[in-house]
């Protein structure tokens, strides 16, 4: 009720999914700031303008969309999965084939993306039905195990299934964005050419942009819905126990197969989406690393919640580059030799053969890590230090500050 | 939206009922009442409340109750409460409340001293209560109950199910039709609306017969006074009001039905007493009474919460309470409005800390607070004062309907119970000091005891309160004590216990406070620790414990105590001072006796029950 947050006279109010006027406005606020950001005028910001910056960023919302998947089932329903990367090969070869080119040497049927789109989801989420079963069976690590041979096997069949994946030496192209009616020849709009619109000059990498963010918001507010439901309020039960809540009336064989279903259609989305994202992808694309990667977004940014998985997949997407960038920065420093700053930054970055450092920046081996050993070493260990001392992840520093004035001026 | 016009002659009295249905015609959507059930607040419109009143009092009507019967009501606050009362006053009978915490015991003498016909039982709870003394109420023909878990499987004819009791209602209503709108016309402005039972600090609790007029003038008098509220005018339709004290209290009678009947705002029932801090905090209620002991329980919950708090957070609420002491002062030097210089500290620490605080404990929006029906610390009072709580003193008893004397904004005086009410009746007798009011609101008398109404009137029709006030500065009253309590030492000093018990109480640490010494030499007191505050003290402190009795008898506590008692000692004359002191090894209780239902000290009980404990500080009679 206005000006009284914590008087509920409906469920409707209760359960709203920005129940106050502040997160409403935040909200609004911070979408806003995503539309604005790939023109480049946000003050401070002017970097994410750049063209590998909004590569950057849609790449973020793309792994958000599979990231949201995950956390549906791992972080909500409570089922350790290892094999999220099949269903995002699922996803990704379903599209190829139904959205890709007719007539060629590989399958394809040409079709346009109001077609392939939806089946790189519904696809992969008949397949998670399939699988879902043995999750009433076995539980935790055995069914990360069970999870971890979906991605054996997949891997198996993508790299052997040439006529539809090109093997592991070509690979194979993916549909583009592009709408289409239904096989004709011009597109109505095609996300890879440089449009205008309304006299405003979009650059197809700003144009692919929106449509991601479109994609991810559409992605967010299904999440949020299905965890603020009677859905959602069942996974949590089967997380927290789950003979607890087929007691309490859950049914647990219907729910976990609806985790491993929506979860995999997420996934599967976000497959197709990616795949046809970067234009060509290899059978080795789908394997474990990529699962891990998942495994690491939700984890850093928080298990069980939306914002968390949005956090995490932002962070480990954007991390890498960071530290690049500041790797460059500071070798930059060191080769000028001038100041503290130089000095310091000498003791850990090698800048030729013979120097001593924790980094280099040379080509070839060095002493050292390189940068891609750095960032490698730098996400164990995140994931590690996470899960000791932040287990809520990214969402939990988050939280722990709000709760901090939540109750000033107590403690609780 | 305005208040009801006057009565108009030919609807009858202008009854609470007359006022629903007003309400009900002159804003049928407007939200009367909310009730938090599986986890939100359910909310009856004007027109839904009136239409259960009619169903009620249509099932009455068909439960053979007729004008002048009893209808006893014991149960905590449920919208039920206000409907079955409205019902009963339209249908010209007389609602008796029970304490839901009266044992079975008492509720088999308030039955059957009241002749009740029908009784409404909450819950098995109430129900079992009534079971037990069944055999003894042959008068008692209907037992209503609302709360089905339990009850059901009992087999008895005379009980039941609310939900029923409203479908036979409805079935007499049609058939009926007009029926409770007949007798509302026949209402007249003496006819008994209500009994309300005192609490009894000494003998049993007596009946005090409301009449439809006292209940108009209490509307009238406290209610709709424009003195009230700072910045003036009464309460409106969109005030909220945060109904959780036992309905059968004629404070709660006064803020909460009346208050709501009578202007139009909304009354949220809280759960329970335990959730009532929950409940404020969500309901953020704009007028608000409280008797003190649950202004003492925020304020120590403060310090407690404050205690806890890490180390910046107990820094700037230290510094603010610091602010807010200076902020009360400067508002009580200046009669409850603010200073300049109390404004500006405001300005600084409301952002900082007091609006946080506020939201807290519930009174963010509040624009008038209340204390009454014991007395307060003024040094309670003074720190709501500073954190921006309106909070005002009242004074008034069952037998005056609650109208006496009450803290005006602008114009209140700590320490004292306010200004009598314009245009009443109310003067101090010449020897004993005792008040005395005589105006529309003093009550009938007392139910089936004409002796006890003829010792409670002067000779010349003045009510006798029972409590003993002086002037101050000619216009306000100060309560010194209930005469009865005066203790006359055997030096021939009088005392007034209270005056000291009170000063005791406003340390946090202690809860209750008996101050002992009539014909002694010197005085001595029995004191109760407040579980929580001495148990979270105690932890700081590392010292382990176990039960209530076990803190009560730890070296620590007691010299902790001591150190209360030599602080109150120094503020009072040195025949005034307490020289021993034992802790009372129990939590007072009602269900035992030591405490009335409105959790008064029986000082009777008290002495019976820790006789041993005076006899040891007197040491044996010589």
């Amino acid at each position: 009720m206005r000006g009284r947050p914590l008087l509920y006279t409906s469920y409707q109010e209760d359960q709203s999914l920005l129940n106050t006027w502040t997160k409403k406005l935040m909200a609004a606020l911070f979408l806003a700031l995503l539309l604005i950001a790939p023109f480049g005028i946000v003050p401070g910001l002017g970097f994410l303008g750049d063209n590998d910056w909004v590569k950057l960023m849609s790449q973020v919302f793309i792994f958000a969309i599979g990231a949201l998947g995950l956390n549906l089932l791992t972080g909500l329903a409570g089922q350790v999965s290892l094999g999220h990367s099949f269903f995002l090969g699922i996803g990704a070869y379903t599209a190829a084939w139904l959205g890709g080119e007719a007539g060629g040497a590989l399958l394809g049927e040409g079709l346009p993306m109001w077609v392939w789109l939806p089946a790189a989801a519904v696809v992969p989420a008949i397949i998670g039905l399939i699988v879902g079963p043995t999750a009433v069976r076995v539980r935790g690590l055995y069914l990360a195990i069970v999870t971890l041979g979906l991605v054996i096997i997949g891997e198996y069949v993508f790299r052997n299934w040439k006529g539809l994946t090109g093997g592991s030496q070509s690979g194979r192209t993916h549909p583009e964005f592009q709408f289409k009616f239904w096989k004709e020849g011009t597109p109505l709009f095609d996300f890879g050419q440089d449009a205008t619109i309304a006299g405003f000059q979009i650059s197809s990498e700003v144009s692919t942009y929106m449509l991601m963010l479109g994609f991810a918001v559409a992605a967010v507010l299904v999440a949020k819905n299905i965890q603020r439901s009677r859905t959602g309020r069942a996974f949590q039960a089967i997380r927290d126990r789950d003979v607890a809540a087929e007691v309490m009336g859950v049914n647990e064989f219907k729910y976990k197969l609806l985790a491993f279903g929506l979860s995999s259609a997420f996934a599967g989305f976000a497959g197709a989406l990616l795949a046809s994202f970067v234009g060509r992808s290899i059978p080795e694309r789908f394997d474990l690393f990529l699962a891990v990667q998942f495994i690491a977004m939700i984890i850093i940014g928080g298990a069980g919640t939306v914002s968390g998985t949005l956090m995490g997949a932002a962070f480990v997407l954007i991390l890498p580059r960071v530290v690049r960038d500041l790797t460059d920065w500071g070798a930059a420093i060191v080769e000028s030799g001038e100041g503290v700053l130089a000095w310091i930054g000498d003791l850990f970055i090698a800048t030729s053969p013979d120097d001593f450092g924790l980094i280099n920046t040379l080509p070839g081996v060095g002493p050292g890590l390189s940068v891609d050993q750095l960032n490698g070493v730098l996400f164990g260990l995140l994931i590690v230090l996470f899960l000791i001392f932040e287990p809520l992840g990214l969402y939990g520093i988050w939280l722990r500050i709000r709760n901090y004035w939540k109750g000033w001026p107590f403690t609780y | 939206m305005t208040p009801p016009d006057a009565p108009t002659p030919t609807t009858g009295y202008h009854t609470i009922a007359a006022r629903v249905r007003d309400w009900a015609e002159r804003s049928p959507d407007a939200v009367s009442m909310r009730e938090k059930d599986f986890g939100i607040w359910q909310e009856y419109t004007w027109a839904q409340f009136w239409d259960l009143v009619l169903d009620a009092a249509h099932g009455l009507l068909a439960l053979g109750v007729e004008p002048g019967d009893r209808v006893s009501i014991h149960s905590e606050d449920r919208p039920e409460w206000f409907i079955l009362d409205v019902a009963t006053v339209a249908i010209r009978g007389i609602t008796v409340g029970l304490y839901p915490t009266n044992p079975a015991a008492e509720v088999q003498y308030l039955l059957s001293d009241s002749g009740s016909s029908i009784l409404f039982a909450e819950d098995q709870e109430q129900v079992d209560k009534w079971l037990e003394v069944s055999a003894t109420l042959p008068k008692l023909r209907t037992v209503l109950y609302v709360e089905p878990r339990g009850v059901v499987k009992y087999d008895d004819d005379r009980l039941v199910y609310w939900e029923d009791f409203l479908e036979t209602g409805r079935k007499h209503r049609a058939e009926h039709a007009g029926e409770v709108e007949r007798l509302m016309g026949e209402a007249q402005a003496e006819d008994i609306m209500t009994l309300v039972y005192t609490s009894g600090t000494t003998g049993p609790p007596k009946g005090a017969m409301l009449s439809n007029e006292n209940a108009e003038f209490a509307i009238d008098k406290i209610v709709n006074s424009p003195q009230r509220i700072p910045g003036g005018g009464a309460p409106t339709p969109d005030d909220e009001i945060l109904t959780y004290l036992p309905l059968c209290h004629v404070a709660e009678r006064v803020f909460s039905t009346w208050s709501v009947i009578g202007t139009g705002a909304k009354a949220n029932f809280a759960e329970s007493i335990d959730t009532v801090q929950i409940n404020l905090r969500e309901i953020q209620p704009t007028v608000f009474f409280a008797v003190p002991r649950i202004w003492e329980k925020i304020h120590a919950s403060i310090l407690i919460k404050g205690q806890d708090a890490t180390r910046f957070k107990r820094l700037m609420l230290g510094m603010a309470t610091r602010a807010a002491g200076v902020i009360g002062r400067e508002r009580v030097a200046n009669g409850g409005d603010y200073t300049a210089k109390a404004k500006l500290l405001d300005m600084i620490w409301r952002p900082l800390v007091f609006r946080a605080l506020l939201e807290r404990i519930g009174m963010r929006r509040c624009r008038y607070a209340s204390t009454g029906a014991a007395p307060i610390a003024p040094e309670v009072l003074e720190f709501f004062l500073g954190i921006g709580v309106p909070v005002y003193e009242l004074y008034g008893m069952t037998e005056n309907a609650a109208v006496a004397t009450g803290n005006w904004a602008g114009r209140m005086k700590l320490g004292t119970v306010g200004e009598p009410y314009p245009g009443i009746g109310l003067r101090l007798d010449g020897d004993t000091g005792e008040i005395q009011t005589k105006h529309p609101g003093v009550f009938m008398g007392y139910w089936n005891k004409p002796e006890a109404t003829e010792e409670t009137f002067t000779e010349d029709g003045w009510l006798k309160t029972g409590d003993v006030g002086v002037w101050v500065d000619g216009t306000h009253i100060k309560i010194v004590d209930r005469i009865k309590h005066i203790i006359i030492t055997a030096g021939g000093k009088n005392i007034s216990p209270s005056e000291i018990e009170n000063k005791l109480k406003t340390s946090p640490y202690i809860r209750e406070a008996m101050v002992i010494g009539d014909s002694q030499k010197y005085l001595t007191a029995l004191i109760g620790i407040e579980l929580d505050t001495v148990g979270n003290w105690a932890l700081r402190k590392g010292i382990p414990y176990t039960t209530y009795r076990d803190l009560s008898e730890k070296e620590e506590v007691i010299e902790l105590v001591q150190q209360v008692v030599n602080e109150t000692n120094e503020q009072f004359a040195r025949v005034e001072h307490i020289r021993k002191f034992r802790l009372i090894p129990k939590e007072l209780d009602h269900e035992d006796g030591e405490l009335t239902a409105t959790q008064k000290v029986k000082r009777s009980a008290m002495e019976d029950m820790f006789g041993d404990l005076v006899v040891d500080m007197y040491g044996p009679k010589g």
